[in-house]
């Protein structure tokens, strides 16, 4: 895959630069601002954008900002937005627009390459990758708003692997349970929750995601 | 009873020849000097500054030839003040240094409301008939001394061949005045005489006058007022608690892009490292890499929880999006109510920041509660509320435990305050008011 990095630490961006070129992946630019980003993705279109939320000049959201005017540019590019915090408003911005081809990862999370590299896939393929952080606070939010109590604890758990982006194949192995019993337990959160079973990774999150509805 | 008397008369008499005599009729003449000038400039700025001001066209010179009589007598000042030091060893406290505003209105305001500098002018306008005393003793003492020289003087020049004063002519000091005519030698020690009590009468006069000049100049070039002790001390402890929000802010900064960096890239790496042994590889080295793959990504998360500590870096976009991201991470459901208009200076946010979240962790830690509401907004009276309320068992107690305490300690340092409602058995509701500006 095709790979835009927006990262100011250096160190950070050369680790990046390695790790998806060890995997076989072309990193077409690695830059250090929100301007330098949207100018990289309108030259190479890359398959997705790795994006850090603090950037210069203000180190504030810079990153947030230039991933949210890639959201509306560049629909075709997937958006990994990744950050030392996780922050509900960021959540709520970056999902507004539906949850297809965005990633909202720690910073931590780089530490585990295979799932980073996973997680990075999948938003390029147009999926989803949220943090167990994100994902947490949008059940809390939820269940805030009552309507999850009628899932078992097990059930909660699939529906929180959904929520990451996670095939049933992915919640399977996570789990330690076969394939057949995760099928289960999504037909089950699905009747549970009124929704109706759907084909695609991304639209299951999508129905998680409306059902939870981003945190505001 | 002689003894004493004899004391006192030397003592009396023999002032003009003690070194302080000496300091203190240098210190009557220079001061006398300055001050007198002193006079005339400000007087001369002040009466062109304010006669011009009255017209339209001239308000913007007047204001100038104002400001700039306020900046001279800070200068006049500080003059008196190191002369005071310097020469009589009196130390005169300096006033606050001037603070210039911002932007040309914001100086001239400074200016014109410098109250340091109007005391300086109220110094310089009584001095002048102080300084007229001061200048007097100086006066009186070279008369003196003149007059002390007589008698040498006609056997020096009255018998000299060729046209001498004869008779001779004494000067006699103010307010007396006139000449006095001597004619004979004996009546030079007449002379002689009022030389020495005039030359008395100096030295103890400018022991008076100085004394008179210090008490004035410390209420006047001195030691503040309360008012403007008081006005001091807010915009010093302002300055404070800006400081020290910045100083917390940039520690996190600092965190965030040096160690949780630099953590982040060696996690990454022994992330990288440890896929890159094969399964024949060594055992111990899979395991050491694997422990201190672990602890980096610990120590990240422990970092992370640390500066978030020091200052929540979501608070750079307002205390809406802060106060929602700590509701989202709360055990219990907090609704969050916001309603801010204008943007409270950084300082006030992270203290509203900090209560909120202390609130929120005593209400999860002890009311059993089902529901916490945090309801912020900003008053038109220039006021910042913040109220946050649970449906618990109550019982808080202000005055009891670190935490709310230490609370009304934070508020306070900016003349907000807390009200707390806990009745046992609840609900709790607790109040905080801040200004918007510390």
């Amino acid at each position: 895959m095709r790979v835009v990095i927006a990262e100011d630490a250096a160190l950070l961006r050369e680790g990046l630069i390695r790790l998806l070129q060890d995997r076989g992946h072309a990193v077409c630019a690695a830059v250090s601002d929100g301007d330098a980003l949207l100018a990289a993705v309108a030259e190479h279109h890359p398959d997705v954008a790795v994006v850090d939320i603090r950037m210069p000049p203000t180190h504030t959201d810079e990153g947030l900002r230039a991933a949210l005017a890639l959201r509306q540019w560049h629909p075709g590019t997937g958006v990994l937005v990744f950050s030392q915090y996780i922050e509900t408003s960021y959540s709520a911005q970056l999902l507004e627009g539906g949850a297809a081809g965005v990633g909202y990862l720690l910073k931590d999370r780089v530490a585990n390459v295979a799932e980073f590299a996973a997680a990075l896939q999948r938003v390029a393929d147009g999926g989803t990758a949220l943090d167990p952080e994100v994902v947490s606070q949008l059940f809390r939010a939820s269940r805030q708003r009552g309507g999850l109590s009628t899932l078992t604890p097990r059930e909660r758990q699939v529906l929180a692997l959904m929520a990451e982006g996670r095939s049933n194949a992915g919640i399977a192995a996570e789990l330690v349970v076969s394939g057949g019993a995760v099928e289960k337990h999504v037909a089950s959160i699905f009747s549970k929750l009124g929704l109706p079973p759907g084909e695609s990774d991304n639209r299951r999150v999508l129905a998680v995601l409306r059902y939870l509805g981003p945190a505001t | 009873m002689d003894e004493e008397i004899r004391r006192a008369a030397g003592i009396i008499l023999g002032a003009p020849l003690t070194r302080r005599t000496g300091r203190e009729l240098l210190y009557c003449g220079l001061s006398g000097v300055a001050g007198a000038l002193g006079f005339a400039l400000l007087l001369a700025l002040l009466a062109l500054g304010l006669s011009i001001s009255a017209s339209v066209l001239g308000t913007v010179i007047g204001l100038l030839l104002l400001t700039l009589a306020l900046r001279v007598s800070r200068r006049i000042g500080s003059l008196h003040r190191r002369l005071s030091n310097r020469v009589l060893g009196q130390h005169v406290e300096a006033p606050p240094p001037f603070q210039p505003g911002t932007g040309i209105l914001g100086r001239l305001d400074r200016r014109l409301r410098d109250r340091a500098a109007w005391r300086g002018v109220w110094y310089s306008l009584i001095k002048l008939p102080v300084a007229a005393v001061q200048l007097y003793a100086v006066t009186l003492t070279v008369f003196g001394v003149a007059d002390l020289a007589y008698p040498a003087g006609w056997l020096l020049f009255h018998h000299s061949p060729g046209p001498g004063p004869s008779p001779m002519t004494a000067v006699i000091p103010l307010p007396f005045g006139g000449t006095f005519h001597v004619d004979s030698w004996l009546g030079t020690f007449l002379v002689a005489a009022g030389g020495a009590v005039c030359v008395v009468a100096a030295a103890w006069l400018a022991r008076g006058i100085n004394a008179a000049d210090y008490a004035v100049a410390r209420s006047l070039l001195g030691p503040r007022t309360m008012a403007e002790r008081v006005s001091e001390l807010e915009r010093t402890r302002t300055l404070a608690v800006e400081d020290s929000a910045a100083a917390l802010r940039r520690v996190e900064r600092d965190l965030h892009d040096g160690a949780q960096m630099r953590l982040a890239a060696l996690a990454m790496n022994l992330g990288m490292a440890r896929e890159k042994l094969d399964d024949d590889d060594d055992a111990t080295v899979r395991e050491l890499i694997d422990a201190a793959h672990r602890n980096a990504v610990d120590a990240l998360a422990d970092l992370r929880d640390l500066a978030r500590g020091i200052h929540p870096p979501v608070l750079d976009n307002g205390l809406a999006s802060a106060l929602a991201t700590l509701a989202a991470s709360s055990a219990i459901p907090v609704t969050v109510a916001a309603d801010i208009g204008p943007r409270p200076a950084p300082a006030i946010e992270t203290i509203a920041y900090f209560c909120a979240a202390e609130l929120l962790a005593n209400a999860t830690k002890h009311s059993y509660a089902n529901q916490i509401t945090i309801r912020i907004c900003t008053e038109r009276t220039g006021l910042l509320r913040l109220e946050v309320g649970d449906d618990g068992i109550g019982g808080a107690d202000a005055t009891r435990g670190d935490g709310l305490a230490g609370l009304a300690q934070r508020v306070s340092t900016v003349d907000g305050r807390i009200d707390v409602s806990s009745p046992p058995g609840g609900p709790t509701a607790v109040l905080v008011e801040l200004p918007l500006e510390p």
